[in-house]
């Protein structure tokens, strides 16, 4: 890993850390959360229309399987801040985090309101944060695409 | 205690724990708990609904009963092991030549996985029902000739390879047992102590696959042509779906003859002891109320039940107190709903009931009703594990519930034993059944010196 990273100085553009054969992993993760996340939304819309428990379950698998491989992202993430000064030298990488960590507490505490049973476990508090989830979301990944698209973090040229 | 203040850091400290209270509260602490003897009787306190982040889970750990333990009972009774060693006993009858059935009984353990949560409340169950992995069980052992010592005369395995069973009873010479999944008859002699004949289904009932409360109290009518049976809900408040619900939270009423049956009564989350009230002659049951929506709420009751009465599972509580929880809410039924006779307070799970009818305990418990509550989870300090005597007065209750028989908690608030099921012997003793000390209990009176007793 440390020698990727130090063989990443020798391009122009900032480098990731956590990478595999030149691919960095952060980017890999993240749409697995985003997924889980805007389909806990989803499928809380659908057990709000519809009082069919299924879906309410649907949520809280989501959420779980969201927080988890969520987890793994920022993990991935991090290590990309923390080990390169130009990336913490990007105002859209600290909003990116700080956005994300908002995103990771909103859906921990989401899945504690889905563990409740039933109509509550979902509306109006669950769906409400899987609204605001999404949200959140919006404008970390508008950071994070600024990031790659922009400022060609991890990219190869 | 009053904590004195004197330093800024301390001020700083007590902020910080009250702003970190406040936040678990959401997590769930009962700060404004009333006593729970202001939930026992005909109009208890009912505080103001709360959802949580996470629901207190409190169950006594299990130590089990050290030799030479045993429960506490007041002045004037006595109490002693009838029988040890049992495999999880649940439910107890006893036949017209005074030999006693153990139901031992464990859950069919069919509820799937439904989501994360569920991992959590396997967990928690695992320590509410079973004193450990004790072997072989779902079987009924007959018990013979028991004079206090432990040790009875006769014990036999009765009936074997049963289905999560829980309800018996006798009419004539036909022996009915409530598996979980349906009611099967036995032919049944005086005096025998083990059953070869296979049974005949005589109905099935809601079983699986979910089968979240799955013990069937059986009871049959005065004159032993109908049985009544008690189904529990499929769920805690319906989040197994409405659908999961059909013919549950109910007692269903059973043709002897035909297996024919009706829903008698509905809206009885989790019913259980029904028995006929030997006075009035009506049918009485108690109730394991909803769960989760705070340290106490709902108060489990025990109620004369009317034919064709609704008692408010799941949309509403002691009458029309409604349930949010529950979508598509149903105003035609809450409208109905009927308030319970008598509150036990919120969590304590009462699982046995038996009036008291004969004539070797004191004067004051005649006529009463005795409620083996098996203890809370569902709240921060535990309510329950002791069983309790309502007195009644013209087949109704009659001033507040006493403690009879205390001390499945020790000190340190582990459980020694937790008691289910309820019975009166033939000589007037009341038998407790103990699902985690995986042993019967029997109170004497004072002038009852069991026969031979060699008391431990």
């Amino acid at each position: 890993m440390s020698q990727a990273a130090q063989a990443g100085t020798r391009t122009s553009n900032p480098d990731s850390t956590a990478r595999i054969a030149m691919h960095p992993i952060h980017p890999m993760l993240v749409p697995f959360p985003i997924v889980c996340f805007v389909g806990a939304l989803i499928s809380d819309i659908a057990y709000w229309q519809t009082a069919q428990m299924m879906w309410a379950d649907v949520s809280a698998w989501l959420l779980f399987a969201g927080l988890v491989l969520g987890v793994l992202a920022a993990i991935a993430g991090l290590i990309d801040f923390l080990a390169s000064r130009r990336i913490r030298e990007l105002a859209p990488a600290w909003l990116h985090m700080a956005g994300n960590v908002v995103v990771l507490l909103l859906a921990l505490f989401n899945s504690f309101i889905h563990s409740r049973d039933a109509w509550t476990s979902v509306v109006p508090a669950g769906l409400v944060l899987s609204a605001l989830t999404v949200l959140v979301m919006l404008f970390t990944g508008w950071m994070g695409w600024e990031m790659v698209y922009r400022r060609h973090v991890g990219v190869a040229d | 205690m009053i904590p004195v203040i004197n330093s800024p850091i301390e001020i700083g400290r007590i902020r910080l724990a009250v702003v970190l209270s406040a936040v678990l509260c959401l997590a769930g602490c009962g700060e404004s708990a009333p006593d729970p003897k202001t939930q026992i009787g005909a109009k208890p306190d009912l505080p103001a609904l709360q959802q949580y982040l996470i629901p207190p889970m409190h169950i006594a750990p299990v130590v089990g009963w050290q030799q030479g333990e045993k429960p506490a009972v007041p002045d004037g009774l006595q109490i002693n092991a009838l029988a040890t060693g049992l495999q999880h006993p649940r439910s107890l009858y006893v036949l017209p030549n005074g030999d006693i059935l153990v139901v031992e009984s464990k859950a069919p353990g069919t509820e799937p996985i439904k989501r994360p949560k569920d991992f959590i409340m396997k967990w928690v169950e695992s320590w509410a029902t079973s004193g450990g992995d004790t072997g072989e069980s779902n079987r009924i052992t007959l018990l013979r000739g028991a004079n206090g010592d432990g040790k009875p005369e006769v014990q036999s395995v009765f009936l074997d390879h049963l289905k999560s069973p829980f309800g018996v009873a006798l009419v004539g010479n036909d022996l009915y047992v409530a598996n979980t999944d349906a009611i099967v008859r036995y032919p049944y002699q005086t005096g025998d102590t083990k059953i070869a004949a296979p049974g005949q289904t005589l109905t099935p009932l809601p079983g699986g696959p979910i089968d979240h409360h799955w013990t069937k109290r059986l009871v049959a009518s005065p004159d032993g042509s109908l049985l009544y049976v008690g189904v529990g809900s499929n769920s805690n408040i319906t989040e197994n779906g409405i659908e999961a619900e059909k013919n549950r939270a109910a007692i269903l009423e059973v043709d002897r003859a035909t297996g024919r049956w009706r829903i008698f009564a509905s809206g009885l989350r989790n019913p259980n002891g029904l028995t006929f009230e030997p006075q009035s002659h009506a049918l009485w049951t108690v109730v394991n109320e909803r769960d989760e929506i705070g340290p106490n709420l709902v108060p489990d009751y025990l109620t004369s039940v009317k034919d064709g009465a609704f008692y408010g599972w799941p949309y509403s509580y002691f009458g029309q107190h409604v349930d949010p929880r529950v979508q598509p809410q149903r105003p035609d039924l809450v409208a109905k709903a009927i308030v319970p006779d008598y509150a036990l307070s919120s969590h304590v799970a009462p699982l046995g009931l038996a009036f008291y009818n004969g004539d070797a305990l004191p004067e004051r418990y005649r006529g009463g009703a005795f409620v083996g509550e098996h203890g809370s989870w569902n709240r921060p300090e535990l309510n329950g594990y002791k069983v309790v005597f309502v007195p009644f007065a013209d087949g109704h209750p009659n001033g507040p519930a006493q403690d009879v028989v205390t001390g499945f908690l020790n000190k340190d608030e582990k459980s020694r034993g937790r008691p289910v099921g309820l019975a009166i012997d033939k000589s007037g003793g009341l038998l407790i059944a103990d699902d985690v000390g995986n042993t019967v209990w029997r109170v004497t009176g004072p002038n009852r010196q069991p026969t031979n007793a060699s008391l431990r």
